[in-house]
């Protein structure tokens, strides 16, 4: 009798050990947060460096980042030189060597997209330090289609106990992005070749996806500001080819956009660009259609 | 509430880049008060870091210690001429300080004009990233401060202009990469204005605002989740303000703050 009491008490004691802890993903940009909770649902901890409202070239350095970065088990980020304002000296002061660029701890979405705007030549006078192409690929979700299996893949990986699990919800989450690419592409065939504006270069992929027209970038280097002659040029251009909308994402400040669109009359649209953008974009699939329902209201 | 960031090897780093900012600064920044050049440090910093900006634009980056010359060079020259103007023309230093100050930052979008990550450098160089210091990076710093204060103490640098400006621009050079901009004006600043009515106690009384407002900066960044540099600012000032009250009670001023 006494044995079987110490023995329950004992297995009570290992059964907190013996419930899968969840993973702690380290998730750079809400993209990625939203495509692991889909894959891994409470399997993943998940914790974002950004959110929608901050460009993720450069962040504040705030002590949670670096006390999620020492416990993360997965760091899932863009890569392709995005983040290396800040993401290098992070996993430096972090000190978290399973996570390191190169293990499987470190999950790269880049590596596993067709970049766009690769530069021919690499020449520091041209000002273009994106060896390695735009890196805003979340704009497509054809990207999302070809990171998601990836990404399902290394989380099975790290977690080899509820690997089913994972390529369960990878096959539920393809089949729900499959329709919901179908929806996109019908509602999305009228604004093929419609011209547009953007704030900065961030909708490459986008307008890839999309075919729209991309005229014009207002900011050409983000947080400096444009020359004249360069706004001059965009005003004799948008003469000649008339724009429809001038697009910027939400940490993008709306003065130049109201400057174009009263020099030039394209209406402004303040697209989502990424998970958590607007009121509707609560999740990767809310993030397109509330995109293609802004560019729509833009097209008469 | 968030504890997680609550932790030595976290926070750590950053308040001994606090400490080693105030070892210097606190006694620079009295002496600052007392020449009545305020923004001087503004324009340090800013011409200090156009060095920094032009050493990257030169691709020179490779090298950091090049960088560093470079940066102690421009620093140095700016102080050598805002000297030469303190002999000369005394009674515009001031606006000749604000002037070189915004011809600094000017010149620094110009220099970042082609780069694409021009905006991230202008903010960082002002708001700085005190969290993301390590060890590594203190040692230089803490072997030149030693000698900073070996100088100013052992010297007499305070009454020697042209030391004083030397000085000053060396230290601003090095504080301004750790902690940005508007920490090495608050802690410049703030402290020796606070303590400026307590007599012979004021360098000690400085020094330990100084520290309290660095912990508490950190703390409360750490427990609200916000940017660690811009919470210390406020954290400086509410203390300092804290103590020029109590300060006023104890001589019996009606109101201390405020008024000379």
């Amino acid at each position: 009798m006494k044995h079987q009491v110490l023995s329950v008490l004992f297995a009570l004691l290992l059964l907190p050990l013996n419930a899968p802890a969840a993973m702690r993903v380290f998730s750079c940009e809400p993209e990625w947060a939203s495509l692991v909770t889909e894959l891994a649902g409470d399997h993943a901890e998940v914790f974002t460096a950004t959110t929608a409202q901050q460009d993720p070239h450069y962040i504040q350095a705030r002590p949670s980042l670096i006390a999620q970065m020492r416990r993360a088990d997965l760091v899932v980020c863009t890569g392709a030189e995005l983040e290396t304002g800040w993401l290098p000296v992070l996993m430096a002061r972090g000190g978290n060597p399973g996570v390191k660029p190169g293990t499987d701890g470190y999950f790269e979405a880049a590596n596993f997209v067709p970049m766009l705007g690769v530069p021919q030549r690499l020449d520091r006078a041209e000002g273009d330090i994106h060896a390695r192409g735009n890196p805003h690929i979340q704009l497509d979700p054809h990207n999302i289609e070809r990171i998601a299996p990836a990404l399902a893949e290394r989380l099975a990986k790290l977690d080899p106990g509820n690997a089913a699990d994972y390529r369960q919800r990878l096959e539920d989450f393809n089949q729900r992005w499959q329709s919901a690419l179908q929806r996109w592409d019908t509602l999305a065939e009228p604004l093929r070749r419609m011209p547009i504006v953007v704030h900065h270069d961030s909708w490459t992929y986008l307008n890839h996806w999309l075919g729209l027209n991309q005229i014009g970038t207002l900011e050409p280097k983000p947080g400096v500001p444009p020359s004249s002659s360069h706004l001059a040029e965009l005003r004799e251009t948008l003469k000649i080819t008339p724009a429809r909308a001038v697009i910027r994402a939400p940490f993008e400040e709306a003065r130049a956009s109201e400057w174009l669109s009263k020099q030039a009359g394209p209406v402004m649209l303040e697209l989502p660009y990424t998970v958590g953008g607007n009121a509707q974009a609560t999740d990767l699939f809310g993030l397109f259609d509330s995109s293609i329902a802004l560019l729509q209201e833009a097209q008469p | 509430m968030n504890t997680d960031g609550l932790n030595l090897i976290i926070l750590g780093p950053a308040f001994l880049a606090g400490l080693l900012v105030l070892s210097t600064h606190v006694p620079l920044g009295q002496q600052v008060l007392r020449r009545g050049i305020i923004f001087i440090d503004l324009a340090i910093a800013q011409i200090a870091g156009l060095g920094v900006l032009w050493a990257h634009a030169m691709a020179w980056e490779e090298n950091a210690l090049t960088i560093q010359l470079t940066a102690c060079s421009a620093a140095l020259l700016g102080a050598l001429a805002l000297y030469f103007c303190e002999q000369r023309w005394p009674e515009i230093l001031e606006a000749v300080i604000g002037t070189s100050f915004v011809l600094a930052a000017s010149a620094a979008i110009l220099i970042l004009a082609n780069n694409p990550h021009g905006g991230e450098h202008l903010k960082d160089l002002l708001v700085g990233q005190v969290l993301w210091v390590d060890l590594n990076q203190l040692v230089p710093v803490a072997l030149l401060y030693t000698l900073i204060l070996f100088v100013w103490f052992g010297f007499g640098a305070a009454h020697r202009s042209v030391l004083f400006y030397i000085l000053f621009a060396l230290a601003i050079t090095a504080s301004v990469q750790l902690v940005g901009v508007y920490l090495v004006f608050a802690s410049l600043i703030i402290p020796a204005l606070a303590v400026r009515r307590f007599g012979k106690y004021a360098l000690l009384a400085a020094y330990l605002l100084g520290t309290a407002g660095y912990a508490a900066g950190l703390v409360l960044s750490a427990l609200l989740d916000l940017p660690s540099g811009a919470v210390i600012v406020w954290m400086l000032a509410l203390f300092a303000l804290a103590s020029s009250l109590i300060i006023a009670r104890l001589t019996g001023m009606s109101t201390g703050v405020g008024k000379e």
